[in-house]
């Protein structure tokens, strides 16, 4: 007479006694632990690849520090690691430590952390195991990856961490891994003013919607081109952020013009600090509009 | 995973792991009743997916260190990559991939492209340019076309409707810039003293239309007439709460 699995199932009790359910748990203390040092924590993100995310998150946190908060950047584009470069930053290391990783510390006291402070230059990332069945594991392999720089990190007291997403819409791994970060203030997206950029970015919007993550609202990335010769600016594209952003009911944060002159600075990992500069001047504003949409309820309480 | 003695119908307890070779693991179950032992040996591919968790079988007799799993897991050059190969070739030949079961008895169904086609077309999802003023019932001016056309196109059926339903309520039959520009402003549902109105203006200017938002609601699920002091009273006790 065939065994009724069920039935036994019902009858026992169940034991961790391979310890994985129980060092699952402690991974995830260990996120909680180290982010309830972080007072804020926002992810920028668009969904579409090469529209100026790392170039935003490391202007932000510029402003940030420039108003005087104490700031972190994680860069979690494993793959196509960036932030580092455009801080003037490779070739640094993690320091390692009994209480974790100590992060090196860039222009204006910002801590970085970057899968790039494990590579040698030039040299991608690539994992042992097998890559020809890299579909059934890689994907595990890099959350895991990330949970570890989410809790491996000494990030210490910061005001802000702005953690810079990889590019990669809808069911892909950006909200995920947005979700793993306990007690997210929200998501700021990027988005450049072409409709195929505006397309995708939506779609990165819907899910991370979806999943309950709050997004702030929005910055327009090389909206208008600035000629380094008469400083007159022109459109690079056809398109109109504004009126999407009315659409999906989401704050226009600020616009960037394409300038040939910052990408240049940030490429030779000089990042623009004149405060002088017009292009500093929008960032800082739009840190501004940030805190002011972060501290909306207490504006609320003390102002209406 | 847990394993089940049949015979004795109680799980199996975690013994032991063993390394039996390159890219393999053998987990050592044994029954508590009676006594039966057996092995689980991985595969290369549930290997990597058990290290991929960043977690050790049996448990850990020295906490993590940091970045553990990052730093054992990155490869310096590309050894090690054909023994999965290797594992394929003995294992799974072409012959067992070509003979996968194809729903034997059925007849083939024709393959007609993407297989979501059918729902994108049904959502209207698609890269039609159905949102064009032609199949609307208003006259659009030739500038007003242009902008609509310059919005993305998944808002722009959205952004389309909102202009229309405006114009219809206001009764125009054509829609030019001014009108499109009209219809961003239209006033809420619920009117606002005077007095609640120069309260608002407290209220930064990035995040006065939020605020707005936020106290019509509140006055909605009140059942208000209008938007007054004591609503907003209420809103900034609300608020005062969250803190």
């Amino acid at each position: 007479m065939p065994q009724d699995l069920k039935g036994i199932l019902g009858r026992l009790k169940y034991t961790d006694d391979a310890h994985v359910v129980e060092q699952i748990t402690e991974h995830m203390k260990a996120v909680k632990s180290r982010m309830a040092r972080v007072r804020r924590k926002l992810v920028v993100m668009s969904g579409k690849g090469g529209v100026g995310k790392s170039m935003t998150t490391v202007n932000l946190a510029l402003a940030f520090a420039r108003q005087g908060d104490r700031v972190g950047v994680l860069d979690v584009d494993l793959n196509g690691p960036c932030v580092p470069k455009m801080l003037g930053m490779r070739g640094q290391r993690f320091e390692m430590t009994p209480e974790g990783a100590m992060p090196p510390i860039g222009p204006l006291g910002i801590k970085v952390g970057s899968m790039d402070f494990f590579l040698n230059e030039s040299a991608p990332v690539q994992w042992k195991g097998p890559m020809d069945l890299s579909p059934v594991w890689l994907g595990l392999t890099e959350m895991n990856v990330i949970r570890e720089f989410i809790a491996d990190i000494v990030w210490g007291e910061l005001d802000y961490l702005l953690t810079d997403l990889p590019p990669g819409a809808a069911a892909d791994k950006p909200p995920v891994i947005a979700g793993f970060i306990p007690e997210l203030d929200g998501a700021i997206m990027v988005t450049t003013p072409s409709e195929m950029a505006s397309d995708v970015v939506q779609k990165s919007i819907a899910y991370a919607r979806d999943l309950g993550i709050k997004v702030l609202g929005m910055v327009e990335n090389m909206s208008r081109y600035r000629c380094p010769h008469c400083g007159i600016e022109s459109d690079l594209f056809e398109g109109d952020t504004e009126m999407m952003c009315q659409a999906l009911d989401l704050p226009l944060l600020g616009r960037i013009p394409f300038d040939p002159a910052l990408a240049r600075s940030f490429d030779k990992g000089l990042p623009l600090l004149d405060v002088d500069s017009s292009i500093v001047k929008r960032y800082d504003e739009i840190v501004t509009r940030v805190k002011s949409l972060l501290d909306y309820k207490k504006i609320m309480a003390r102002q209406l | 995973m847990k394993f089940v003695c049949m015979k004795c119908e109680t799980y199996m307890n975690f013994e032991k792991v063993e390394k039996p070779g390159e890219g393999s693991l053998g987990v050592f179950f044994g029954c508590p009743s009676c006594g039966a032992r057996f092995t689980m040996v991985t595969n290369p591919g549930e290997t990597q997916m058990v290290s991929s968790l960043g977690v050790q079988l049996g448990g850990r007799a020295a906490p993590a260190e940091a970045f553990e799993m990052t730093r054992g897991g990155l490869r310096a050059d590309g050894a090690g990559q054909a023994d999965m190969a290797n594992y394929l070739t003995e294992h799974y030949s072409d012959t067992q991939a070509s003979t996968a079961p194809t729903g034997e008895g059925e007849p083939e169904k024709k393959s007609g492209g993407c297989p979501f086609s059918a729902v994108v077309a049904q959502m209207g999802l698609g890269s039609s340019t159905e949102t064009r003023a032609d199949t609307s019932e208003f006259e659009w001016t030739a500038d007003a076309l242009d902008r609509l056309e310059k919005t993305p196109s998944f808002v722009r059926p959205m952004i389309k409707g909102g202009i229309e339903a405006y114009a219809r309520k206001q009764g125009f039959k054509k829609i030019n810039l001014q009108v499109m520009d009209d219809s961003k402003n239209v006033p809420a549902g619920i009117p606002w003293s005077p007095a609640a109105e120069k309260r608002l203006e407290n209220i930064p200017d990035f995040i006065r239309p939020m605020a707005r938002k936020e106290i019509e609601r509140i006055a909605q699920e009140r059942g208000a007439a209008q938007i007054t002091e004591a609503i907003m009273e209420e809103a900034k006790t609300k608020f005062v709460n969250f803190m």
